[in-house]
Order: C-alpha cells, then structure tokens, then sequence
C-alpha cells in the first residue's frame, strides 16, 4: 500500500515510517490526511509485528519532525464534543503505537512540538540529532490549551513530575542537550547518524537510573510530594500569569486528579480537559494571534518589481538607549554596525546599553562568554562616518527634533552607497517631511522600535508618498530576519501605536483631575490584563516625553486627542518618571518602583481636591473606548489596512493582554453596536470631544459588520 | 629591491592604544587586539570583505588558544572566510617581519591586498608548568593500574609545582643565557653610557610621548578600543606616558638587571606592554581600481644579525643594510624612528653613528653620520608608550607614516633591535 503523506518501508525486516514525505514545505504538520494514513500504518505495523525487528519514526524534512497538530484542524472543532473527539482520535492512534510489540524509535531531527513530541513519547526510546534547528517541547499552553494527545500522561512517565510540568505550563522546549539531560531522549548524535544508529536503539533498555536519580525518583512520586509539587506549581503559575490564564490551570489540575489513574481513565480525563479549552474564547484568542502571527510572517505590503537590496551592515545614528538598543539588535544579527554619535560620552552610553542587552543573554545562559566578546566587539564607533561608505542600513535615533534630523540625513545620505536605506526611529515627527529633504526619498522609511528594544517585538515601517516598494519590502524582511514583528503603517500623528496609546495616557490624565486615585486606575488596567496602568506607564515613558508627543498628537488630531493638564503639572513640579526616579510613584537606584510618590499625589490633591470612587469597569470603559475609537479612525484614515495590523501594533507594542486576541478582537467579541452605545453615553456624559465617535464605528453598526469583516 | 619590482602602498594604518600590562587591555585577547583595527581599515575603504588576499600578523605570545593568530583576526575581522590569514614570529620584530612578507608578495605581483600587522598581550602570557610536573601528568594518565597510578603520583615533589613564567623565559637569550635587560646593560658598559644620559633620554620619551598624545598627533592612528566590565568604555589614548615624569624622580630608581653595580633601571627600559598595530597595504592596480588614496610607499626593508649579547645594537647594521639596498643616506630622512627597548640600546646605536670607529667594530664599512636626534623618536617612542613585542615593528611604522604625513615631510625610516641578536628596519616615502 502507499501513501501521500507518509512514507513506509520495511527493509531487511525493519519498518521505516517517514513523515513530510513528498513535502515541499518547510514544517510539517499532524493535519486530517497524515493522522488518517498513520492510523493505516500502524493497523499495518500491527498486521506484520511478528516479522519485524523493529519500526523507526523519522522525517523527510530536515530541521522538522513533526511541528504538532494542525492548528487550523483544531480550530474547525466547533463544539466540546468534537474537541473531545479529535483528542481521542489521536490518543488511540498513539495508544496502539505504545503497545506496539515490536520496539519503536523516534529519530528527532529539527522541531518536534507538541503532537510531535507527543507522538515520540508514543515510542520506546526518543533519540534526536545535535542540529541547532533540534527542539523538543510541548508548547500547547500558548495556545491557550494543553497537549490532547497524551503528552500530560506521559512525559511525566519518561522525565518526571517536576520537569514535566515545568515544560507543559511553559511551553518551552529543550535542546538536545538538556533534553539528553532530562531523559526525554536517549541519545544524541550528527543528523547524517540518526538512521543509523536508530537499530541500536531496539534493543536497549532504558538507562539504568543512577542513585541520585532514583532518590528523586523516589523523592517526587508518592502522594504527598506530589500534592506538594502541585501546589508550588500553582503558585508559581498564579503568580506569573496573574490568574488571567486559564489552560495551565486546567493542565494543572488535570494532571493532579489523573495522577493516580491507568491509561484509558487518565487520557478520557485529559481529552475532556483538551475539549473544554479548545473551544473556550481564550484559547480561540490565542489562536486567532497565532494565525495573525504566522499572517505577519509573509509580505504583503506593496509588490515591488526590482532588486531588494541586501541589508548587511548597519548604521545607526545616536547611540543613545534607543541608539545601543538597536545596535545591540544589529551586532546580535551580526551585522557588524557601526554607531554614531557626536562624542565619546554618547558612544560609551549606546555600548553601555548593548552591552547590558548581551549581558542579560549571557547571565540566561543563553550566550557564551565569548560570544559576548565577539558581539560587542562587531560594534565600531566613530564620531566621524568612517565606514559609511559600506552601509546598507542606516538606523536614525538622534534627538527628536526635525531641522536636526534633516539636516543629519541630508549629510548622511552623501556618505552613503546609493542602495543604502535610510530610516529614522522617530516616535512622533512626520517621516513625510523628512523624505522631501533627501535626494533619493524611495530609499527612506520611518522604522520605530519601542522601548527597550531587546524585550519589545513590535516594529512600525512608516511609509511615504516617495517610498518605493522595494525599501518596504526589505525592510520588512529585515524586521522578520532579525526576529520582531513589523508592521506598515502610513505617516500621521503617532502612527499606529503612539496615537492609540495617547487617549489610554489622555483619559487617565481626565480621571485623575475627576479625582479618581491613580491606585485605582492602574489597578483597573491590570485587572484588564494590561501590563501595566497609564500612570505607571507614563513614568516608564517620561512624563515630560508624553507631554511633548500629546502636544503633537492635539495639534494634528484636533480636540478629541486633547490632553489633560495634568502632566504637564507634573513636569512642573519636576517629576518626570523613571528617568529622575520620580513621578507617579518612586524608583530606586536600579529602577525598580518602590511605592506612590507623594509628591505626585500632592499635585493631584491640588488639581481634584476631593476623591471620587468609580467601578473598576467604568474606568477600563473609560480607558479603552477611545482607544477602540481611535483605532476606527485609524482604519478610516488608512494608517493601518487591517484590523489585525492593529491588534499585532497593541499587543507587541504595548502588552496589549494576548489572552484577548486584541484591541479590536476584543471590540468584536464584546460587540461592536454596544461600544459605540457606551461611547455616545460618555459622549453626553464625559466628552463630546473626546468621545466622539468615529464614522467607520457607525458605519460598522449599521451594516451590522465587525472590524474583522472590513479586510 | 630589484628593478621588476612593483610599487607597494601603504593605504592605511593604524594602531590600537597602548597600555601597560596588567591595566586596561589584559583582558582582550589577542586577536581582538587586531580584528578591530583591520575591521577599521578596510571600513575606511571600498575594498569588499571578499577581496583582501592575505592577512599576516606578527606574535611573540602565541596564546595556546590561538596558534595562527592570523587566521583568527581576518575572521574576526569579518572578511571573507576565504581569506588566508598566517602568523609570523620574529621576535620583537614580528609585526615588522609581518609587513616585509606583505612587501615581498605585493612587489613580486603575486598578491594586490595584504593587511598585515602584530599584536601583543603581554598580560595574557602563561605561567608554565615545569617539566618535571607536566612529566607527573603525563604519566598519570597514561598509568592503567591502580598501582601504576601510586607509582606516578608518588614521584611528586614540592618544587615541581615553582612555574615557568613564560615572558621572563622569552626575554631571555637560550643563545647566551642573558636576558635584555643584561644586554643592554653590556652596550652600557661598553659604549659608557651613563645612567644620567639614559634617565635624560627616557624622561625626554615621556615628555614627547606625553605632549603628541596632548596636541592629538596620534589621533589619526589610534582607534579607540572599548574596554572595561562588559566593554562599555572607550580608550583613546596610551596608558603609559606619563607628564609629570623628570629625570629626578627617574633617577631614584634602583637598576633593576644589575642590582649592585648596573644602570638600567625599569624606568630607563620600555614597560611591558599590550597593544595592536596594523597596516593595509595595496599594489598599484588595487589602488586604481578601488580609487585609494595611498598614504605612503614602502620603499624597502632589511634584517641583520648579530650577537645575541649585543641585540641592541640590531639597528645600526639593519639601518645600515636597507640605505645600503635602496642606495639612500641619514640625511635623506625626515623622520626616524629607532625603538627604545632600552635608553641604553638606543644611545649605544646613536653613538655608534656618531664614532665610525665604534661602528667599523660591528663591520660597517661606511660612515653614515650622526643621526639628527631633532628627527629621532619625535612623538616619544617605547619607553614612555611601552614595547608590545609582537606590534612594535609595524607600530614604528604606523607612527612614522602618520608623523610623515602630519609634517608633509617625505622618507622615514623605522628600526628596531630583535632579541637573540638581530635587528631590522624599513624605509618609506609619505605620499599624501
């Protein structure tokens, strides 16, 4: 018999079974087709196991194993019950690859997720080649949802208790090293070995477990340990997940109370747990960012027609955070940059941050000692522009000032090879009118990263009138390849993100003169799931930097972006944040908030004398209405095509809570018609200005459409 | 040379700051102390990171970790893995041994690019262990049984453990048993050098050295190393000379070679140093083709020998022998630069150039002149900016063409004495 999508053989008596066969894609997946020709296979491996030595598991893609599930398969499941069902489709499936009588090898070479994984723990022993592109994990959770095809029940079988849930609440996944370390595999070798070595594997017996580990062994696998570990388990996930997340809860508690059943009990318990969160709102959130996520992976920005231009060495103007921060990004992708600034001072300030950035990499284990050395020492400084003339990418984050940062261009652009991008890091200043001082403006672009850069994934492409497809193009490319999220986004008032933010900072600023408490405020917004409040995140942007932008922001958006005075109270009083350790609250030396800054609270004392108690969900409605507002006009102005470069925008920008889906994702879920109700009731009660609704948002209600049907 | 050969270019070149050892730079291993400065030439450059055909760099150290220091500063330099990349050693000679092979494959045709210089850290130098233990070891591992491994572990013995310290082992002749200090304590002796002459001359480095680094001369050719916990500070200038130096205070200091009866103090001797140097050099057609704009020509070299106890005076037959090749004189010279490892050494030289007689007795057969000491070592020299062994022969030249420059002056020579007896020098015409 063959098949499309596996491949099977049986040589001189040992049964090959090759996934991504005849594939031409880079990752394979467990979709409908394969799971139903494995399910033929295995009848086969069953038919024939008296005649076999042995079956090995492999995969024709090299850097791929099985990258789990199909995802879009388990979105078609519309109900619990065909959640449950599709769990156990696979379950059996993996069942009857367990009680194989003949011994099975998995040989891992590159990703193995998930039902991946879980289809090696199916086989007597795991051995996985030493290629970089070789990770083990079961990364369900991110999806909001926990491994159905018997991966709770058996990789503590095979690693234990602890480090089990440690990797299925994390979702992280384990190089072959540590997996080896582990015993989730039994052996490493060169990729070229695997298939060779694989029959050494049939008649092994698992290692024999050393004292220490039997000590373990024994240490975690009676009742009371194991409530224990539960329960430090739990507080570790509360703690870090605020409790807004539900599937590692659930994981948890499945594992808990199938602890101590067989097989068929534990794993009808695990697909009931596997259904209720497959079609829970949250894990469709989850998996609505995934797609959006994968989405944002190809181009889809303007078709360019000529040669893109290779972007190998890096340039970046001002090396101050932001300037370190993105040559840190540059030498880490080893583009060799070379940072500019006007003296000595600045260029120790730009490799103080890169170095810090690498630092952290180094103290994770995540970089060698020695790589640190090589990273930090790709980066050449100059006052002057020595090496200009082999830029291919020039990253501006000079002062924000724009006759500076023109006048910066202009002499750059004359140093510079012609094929050379210029771009501009700029927050607030229109890239429009930077464009029109440059002799080639096609190459130009706005490319603003946030704040810190190393932890922020998001990055604005800001386009032009004179931009040419191929700088688009390129750009985004370079965003992907350097690994953080682009977005194109059109000039105008604090592109995408900055603009969506300013009523979040704006409305806080109005509640506070209300008499609102800041507690009260930022308490909301985390309870929303933000990752921190707008008082709290103003410290972090500067206050004094906010009130420069809002001017901005008013005076190209008109009154609805009015801000409140507040802030700039706050300036006056010499407050700016975290930058002077004082604003809203306080900071110590290393930056870490240390409780409300009374100095603060005697300005808002001077502003709202007396205090005013409001729901916590007034104050989100408050908050987030005009930024699902804003993001209206945002769509209606073409900044942004879609309601999803939105949502990437919020939550990679900002923190916007992931569990949510997004900002407009959340609008749509709640209701688009009941949003606009509550922004025109707060348009009679708060603001006719501020919460004026946007046309697109009425149109939106009338046609009976949501912000996902438009594009 | 001979007629056929071709031109050689000196397009750029530059050096990393010095410092003495122990200080700023004893962390920065080897290669760093080059990739950089050859990252920076060729930045300064259209020439692609394919196209450089050869990387060559002096070594005295040779870090066990890196056996062709070569090779590991082109790729991490960042050039084309393809580039060759070797690593030459002669001594405090090497980076000059370094620029005579990139003369020799540039004038002969066989290559068009060569990047070649030296590096040095002499912090990083080991302490060995001796043989007797390295024996232990090797036999401990070799031992199977239990009672063969007693047998080995047994034959210990306390003084097996005193180190060799490697850099004091290097600066010792193996020929005739002296160290350098010695040996220039011999030319003192010999040539009576007084201990006032030498301190008069190294207070006279320092004060150079000192005022060059104050008025920027060496600006074009340091390039700045960032340095300290987690590279976040940049050096910019040697950590060596020093203002506030006088003869007084240098007279105080107690011979350090000779204790009872000598002259050569550590303050008359150049310090113990790290530090890189580098220089690109480019044939004619390289020049053309990447529209450079050459800085200098090589016009030739020479090395000399002579005995091992009388190293220092390496420069009066390697002077010697490069005017005798390229048919120049003492007085065609703009600029010279002889390296101070000792003040002693060096007087001993100049003396020599001023005593034809004295000069006849190491077998030079004309008279050359005195040296023009206004030309000699005017931005300081190593005493003051310190000796980092495997540089110092293509730093002379780095300094020297950039002083050249400055002063739109036209040839320079550079010469240096060689531990174990030989000297060398090198003559070039500034063309900017």
């Amino acid at each position: 018999m063959s098949y499309k999508h596996i491949s099977f053989e049986v040589v001189e008596s040992v049964a090959h079974i090759g996934f991504g066969y005849q594939s031409d894609k880079k990752m394979t997946v467990l979709d409908e087709p394969t799971l139903k020709e494995l399910d033929q296979i295995v009848e086969e491996l069953e038919n024939q196991q008296s005649s076999l030595k042995g079956a090995i598991f492999f995969s024709h893609i090299d850097g791929c194993f099985l990258a789990g599930a199909d995802i879009k398969l388990i979105s078609s499941l519309q109900t619990e019950g065909e959640a449950i069902e599709g769990a156990e489709t696979g379950q059996k499936i993996f069942n009857r690859i367990e009680d194989l009588k003949v011994p099975t090898v998995a040989c891992v070479n590159g990703v193995c997720l998930g039902g991946g994984l879980e289809l090696a723990l199916s086989c007597r022993s795991i051995i996985c080649s030493d290629s970089k592109k070789t990770q083990l994990g079961l990364p369900e959770v991110k999806l909001g949802l926990l491994p159905g095809f018997g991966g709770t029940y058996r990789l503590p079988r095979r690693i234990g208790l602890p480090n089990s849930l440690d990797m299925i609440l994390t979702g992280k996944t384990l190089i072959p090293r540590k997996a080896k370390k582990l015993g989730l595999v039994e052996e490493v070798y060169p990729k070229e070995r695997l298939s060779v070595k694989a029959p050494e594997h049939f008649s092994s017996n698992r290692k024999k477990e050393s004292l220490k580990e039997s000590f373990e062994h024994l240490a975690t696998d009676n009742f009371i340990s194991r409530k224990i570990i539960f329960q430090k388990a739990r507080e570790s996930v509360l703690k870090k997940t605020k409790g807004f997340y539900q599937a590692p809860l659930k994981i948890l508690d499945t594992m808990e109370s199938g602890a101590s059943r067989g097989r068929t009990s534990y794993l009808s318990l695990e697909a009931q747990s596997f259904g209720e969160l497959c079609v829970s709102e949250q894990s469709q959130n989850l998996r609505h960012l995934f797609f959006l996520m994968e989405g944002a992976k190809k181009y889809q920005g303007p078709k360019s027609s000529g040669k893109l231009p290779d972007l190998k060495r890096g340039i970046t103007l001002g090396a101050g955070t932001m300037g370190g921060g993105i040559a840190w990004l540059m030498a880490d992708n080893n583009m060799m940059p070379i940072m500019k600034d006007l003296g000595v001072e600045g260029l120790e300030l730009g490799l103080k941050q890169a170095s810090s950035n690498f630092m952290g990499k180094v103290k994770r284990k995540r970089l060698s000692a020695e790589d640190f050395e090589r990273k930090m020492r790709s980066i050449s400084t100059t006052t002057g522009f020595h090496g200009f003339s082999r830029g291919d990418l020039v990253i501006e984050a000079i002062i924000e000032d724009m006759e500076i940062k023109k006048k910066a261009f202009v002499e750059v652009e004359k140093k510079v090879p012609e094929h050379c991008l210029l771009t501009s890091n700029t927050s607030s200043l229109s890239v429009e009118e930077m464009a029109s001082v440059l002799e080639r403006p096609q190459n130009f672009a706005g490319l603003h990263f946030f704040n810190p850069v190393h932890l922020m994934p998001l990055v604005e492409i800001i386009t032009h009138s004179k931009i040419s497809p191929e700088t688009i193009e390129a750009l985004y490319n370079w965003c992907l390849k350097v690994k953080k999220t682009p977005v194109i986004v059109g000039d105008g008032p604090g592109f995408l993100v900055n603009r969506i933010l300013m009523p979040y900072l704006n409305e806080a600023g109005f509640l506070l003169s209300e008499g609102v408490s800041m507690k009260d405020i930022d308490d909301a917004c985390l309870n929303f799931g933000m990752p921190m409040g707008p008082c709290r995140l103003l410290d972090e942007v500067g206050i004094d930097v906010a009130v420069k932008v809002a001017k901005i922001l008013h005076d190209g958006l008109g009154d609805r972006a009015a801000a409140s005075p507040i802030s700039q109270k706050l300036v006056d009083a010499g407050l700016y944040g975290k930058k002077n350790s004082r604003g809203f609250y306080l900071y110590d030396e290393k930056g870490k908030e240390a409780g409300a800054n009374e100095e603060a609270q005697k300005v808002l004392r001077e502003v709202a004398s007396d205090e005013k108690r409001m729901s916590e969900t007034e104050i989100q409605m408050r908050l987030f209405l005009p930024m699902i507002n804003e993001a209206a006009y945002i769509l209606e102005d073409k900044i942004v095509e879609r309601a999803s470069d939105v949502d990437l925008g919020l939550i990679f920008g900002i923190g916007f809570p992931p569990f949510r889906g997004g900002l407009l994702r959340y609008a749509d879920s709640e209701g688009v018609d009941k949003i606009l109700g509550a922004i025109e009731k707060f348009k009679d009660e708060v603001s006719a200005d501020r919460y004026c609704p946007a046309p697109l948002l009425k149109k939106l209600v009338s046609e009976k459409k949501k912000f996902y049907d438009c594009v | 040379m001979v007629d056929s050969a071709k031109p050689v270019y000196i397009v750029a070149a530059n050096r990393s700051p010095h410092a003495k050892s122990g200080t700023v730079l004893k962390d920065v291993a080897a290669p760093y102390l080059g990739a950089y400065l050859v990252r920076n030439l060729i930045d300064g450059t259209n020439i692609p990171d394919d196209q450089v055909d050869e990387v060559i760099f002096g070594n005295v150290g040779c870090p066990a970790k890196y056996p062709n220091i070569g090779r590991v500063i082109a790729l991490e330099a960042g050039l084309d893995k393809k580039t060759s990349g070797y690593s030459v050693h002669r001594n405090c000679a090497s980076g000059m041994e370094a620029l005579s092979q990139a003369f020799l494959k540039i004038a002969s045709g066989r290559s068009d690019i060569i990047v070649a210089g030296g590096v040095e850290n002499m912090s990083q130098m080991p302490l060995i262990y001796s043989k007797e233990m390295t024996d232990l070891f090797v036999n401990m591992m070799k031992a199977k049984t239990f009672s063969q491994k007693v047998k080995a572990v047994s034959s210990f013995r306390p003084p097996f453990l005193t180190p060799t310290v490697a850099i004091e082992q290097g600066l010792t002749d193996p020929f005739c048993g002296l160290n350098m200090g010695q040996t220039a304590e011999l030319l003192a002796r010999e040539f009576e050098i007084s201990r006032q002459e030498q301190d008069e001359f190294a207070n006279q480095s320092h004060q150079r050295a000192s005022m060059a680094t104050k008025e920027g001369h060496f600006k074009d050719e340091i390039v700045p190393m960032p340095v300290g916990k987690g590279l976040t500070k940049l050096l910019s200038e040697d950590v060596g000379p020093r203002e506030d130096s006088t003869v007084e205070g240098l007279g105080k200091m107690r011979p350090y070679f000779e204790r009872k009866s000598g002259s050569v103090t550590v303050g008359n001797s150049c310090p113990i140093t790290d530090g890189g140097s580098a220089i690109l050099f480019c044939s004619e057609e390289a020049v053309k083709k990447y529209n450079l704009t050459p800085l200098a020509r090589v016009v030739d070299y020479h090395f000399h020998g002579l005995e091992p106890e009388r190293m220092g005076m390496g420069p009066l037959l390697a002077m010697d022998g490069v005017m005798k090749r390229t048919e120049m004189t003492l007085d065609q010279m703009d600029l010279i630069e002889i390296n101070e490892a000792f003040a002693a050494q060096v007087l001993s030289v100049l003396k020599a150039f001023e005593n034809f007689e004295l000069a006849k007795k190491f077998g030079l057969d004309r008279d050359w002149g005195a040296v023009d000491r206004n030309k000699l070592n005017v931005n300081g020299g190593a005493i003051a900016l310190g000796h980092p062994v495997g540089s110092t022969g293509s730093r002379l030249v780095v300094t020297l063409a950039h002083e050249l420059n400055r002063r739109k002056a036209r040839y320079g020579m550079a010469s240096l004495c060689i531990g174990g007896g030989q000297g060398g020098a090198c003559i070039i015409e500034n063309l900017a």
